[in-house]
C-alpha cells in the first residue's frame, strides 16, 4: 500500500499526540515523526523525504527562516489552529485545520490531500459482498461444486470461479469451512441448511 | 511505553502483555534486580530493538523513536520466526486440544461439531501456508537485500528483482489472520448450542481472543516496523546502485 508521510510540529504535548494518533487512524497517511520544536524539525526535513508538515500557529512564526529558505514547503504545509472569528480559507497553505475540527473534518481534509496520490489504487479489501456474491457463498456453505452453482444460476463456471476469487480477496477466507462459518455469523445461512 | 533503564521486573509486571515476548527473545524470568538494558544485553538481545518491538506492541499508535536503521535485519528476522513458531507450536495447538475437548463433552450434533473441527483444520493449514510463504519468499528476500547491501556492488540479478517486487507488495498481499478466529469466537457465542463445560469454553473463548489481539499486534509490528525498514533499505540500495 502507497503511503504519504507526515512529520508534526506542534509544542503541546498532548496536543502532539492526539493529533498523531488522529493521523495514523488514517490509511494511507503515516507519522515518521513528531517533533516539539523547530530547530530539529528544520534539520529532519533537510535530510529526509517529507510529503507532508503539519505545524500549530505558535511554531509556525518561529519558523519563518525555514519557509524562507524553501518556498516550496509552504505547499506541503498544513497549519494547525484555532478556529478565527471570521471563517477563512486555507489561504497560503495547503491546508488549515481548526482544533474545533470533528473527527469526519479532519479526515475529510487529510483525504483530499491524499486523494491525488490514490486516486488510481486505492483497495477496498473488507468491502461487503454483493447479492450475486452472498448467493455465491451460501451455496458454498451448502456443498455445492462451482459446476453445480454455475447451472443453478445459469451461469458458466469460469463466472463461478471469478466471483469465488473476488470473495476470497474481500473477506480474506480461502476455505470452504471459513466461508461456512462467515455465512452463518452473518446471516446469510443458518446451521441447520449447512450440509 | 517502557524504557529502557527501569527494571525488567517492573516493566513487565506493569505491562503483563510483553510476558508472551520474552520467550521469542530468548529470555527468560528470575530478572532479579536488572533494567531492561542488563537483560538484554545478557541475552545477546540488541536492547533499542527490543524497545522498539515491546513499545509497537503495546502501543497502537507507537511511532518508532530510534533511527530504524540502528538494528540489524537479522534480528528481525530471528524474531519474526520465533513468534511463527510460537503461534504454530504452542498457541494453536492448544486451542485445537481445548476444542476438540469441549466438542467430545458437549451435547452437540455431528454436523456442528463437523463444523467447528472442520474450521479449525483448516485454519491451521491456512496458517502454515501463510507462515510458509514468509519464511521461504520473505523473510530469506530481506536477508539477502541486507547483504546486498553491505557488498561494494550490488548483485544486477537481484536488483532486476528488486525493480519487480519489494517489501510494498509483500504488504499488500499479507493476508490477515486474525478475522477466521473471530467468526469463530461469534460462532460459539452466538450460534451454537451452548456447552456443558463453561469454563472450558470460557478457556477457548479466552485463547482465543489473545491470539486475535496477538496476530493484530503482529501484524502491526510488520507494517509499522518491518516494512518502513526494508523499505528504506530497499531505497537505499537503488539509490547506491543508480549512483
Amino acid at each position: 500500500m502507497k503511503r504519504l508521510n507526515f512529520i508534526l510540529c506542534v509544542e503541546a504535548y498532548l496536543l502532539r499526540k492526539g493529533v498523531a494518533a488522529v493521523l495514523q487512524r488514517i490509511p494511507g497517511a503515516y507519522v515518521v515523526r513528531e517533533f516539539g520544536a523547530v530547530d530539529l524539525m528544520a534539520h529532519y526535513l533537510k535530510n529526509h523525504a517529507v510529503d507532508f508538515l503539519l505545524i500549530c500557529d505558535t511554531l509556525f512564526e518561529k519558523a519563518t527562516d525555514l519557509f524562507i529558505e524553501e518556498p516550496g514547503l509552504l505547499e506541503r504545509t498544513i497549519l494547525l489552529k484555532k478556529y478565527p472569528v471570521r471563517p477563512e480559507g486555507a489561504g497560503k497553505f495547503k491546508e488549515v485545520i481548526y482544533l474545533t475540527d470533528g473527527k469526519q473534518e479532519i479526515t475529510a481534509k487529510i483525504n483530499e490531500l491524499l486523494n491525488p496520490y490514490f486516486r488510481n489504487h486505492r483497495e477496498e479489501p473488507h468491502s461487503t459482498l454483493t447479492e450475486r456474491e452472498k448467493t455465491i457463498v451460501r451455496l458454498v456453505s451448502m456443498g455445492l461444486t462451482n459446476k453445480q452453482i454455475a447451472d443453478k444460476l445459469f451461469l458458466s463456471t469460469h463466472t463461478i470461479i471469478t466471483h469465488r476469487k473476488n470473495i476470497i480477496h474481500k473477506l480474506g477466507i480461502k476455505s470452504v469451512s471459513g466461508l461456512t462459518v462467515y455465512a452463518i455469523v452473518n446471516n446469510i445461512i443458518t446451521i441447520d441448511e449447512v450440509t | 511505553m517502557i524504557s529502557k533503564n527501569i527494571p525488567m521486573c517492573q516493566a513487565v509486571l506493569e505491562h503483563h502483555r510483553l510476558l508472551p515476548l520474552l520467550p521469542r527473545f530468548n529470555i527468560r524470568l528470575g530478572f532479579g534486580e536488572k533494567s531492561v538494558d542488563e537483560v538484554c544485553r545478557l541475552n545477546h538481545v540488541t536492547t533499542d530493538f527490543f524497545m522498539e518491538i515491546s513499545n509497537a506492541y503495546l502501543d497502537d499508535d507507537y511511532i518508532p523513536q530510534t533511527d530504524l536503521s540502528l538494528f540489524p535485519l537479522g534480528d528481525l528476522v530471528g524474531y519474526l520466526t520465533s513468534t511463527h513458531h510460537y503461534y504454530l507450536e504452542v498457541a494453536i495447538p492448544k486451542i485445537e486440544r481445548k476444542i476438540h475437548q469441549l466438542l467430545d463433552g458437549s451435547a452437540l450434533s455431528e454436523k456442528e461439531r463437523g463444523l467447528v473441527s472442520g474450521f479449525f483444520n483448516d485454519y491451521r493449514k491456512e496458517f502454515l501456508e501463510h507462515v510458509s510463504r514468509e519464511e521461504q519468499i520473505v523473510l530469506p528476500y530481506i536477508l539477502e537485500l541486507e547483504k546486498q547491501f553491505l557488498k561494494e556492488k550490488p548483485d544486477g540479478q537481484f536488483m532486476k528483482r528488486l525493480q519487480g517486487y519489494t517489501i510494498r507488495d509483500f504488504a499488500r498481499e499479507h493476508d490477515r489472520l486474525e478475522t477466521s478466529l473471530e467468526n469463530l469466537s461469534r460462532l460459539i457465542i452466538k450460534y451454537l448450542p451452548p456447552f456443558e463445560d463453561f469454563d472450558l469454553c470460557h478457556q477457548v473463548l479466552t485463547d482465543l481472543a489473545d491470539l486475535v489481539r496477538d496476530l493484530i499486534d503482529h501484524a502491526h509490528m510488520e507494517d509499522k516496523v518491518l516494512v518502513p525498514r526494508v523499505a528504506e533499505l530497499e531505497q537505499h540500495l537503488l539509490r547506491k546502485f543508480e549512483a
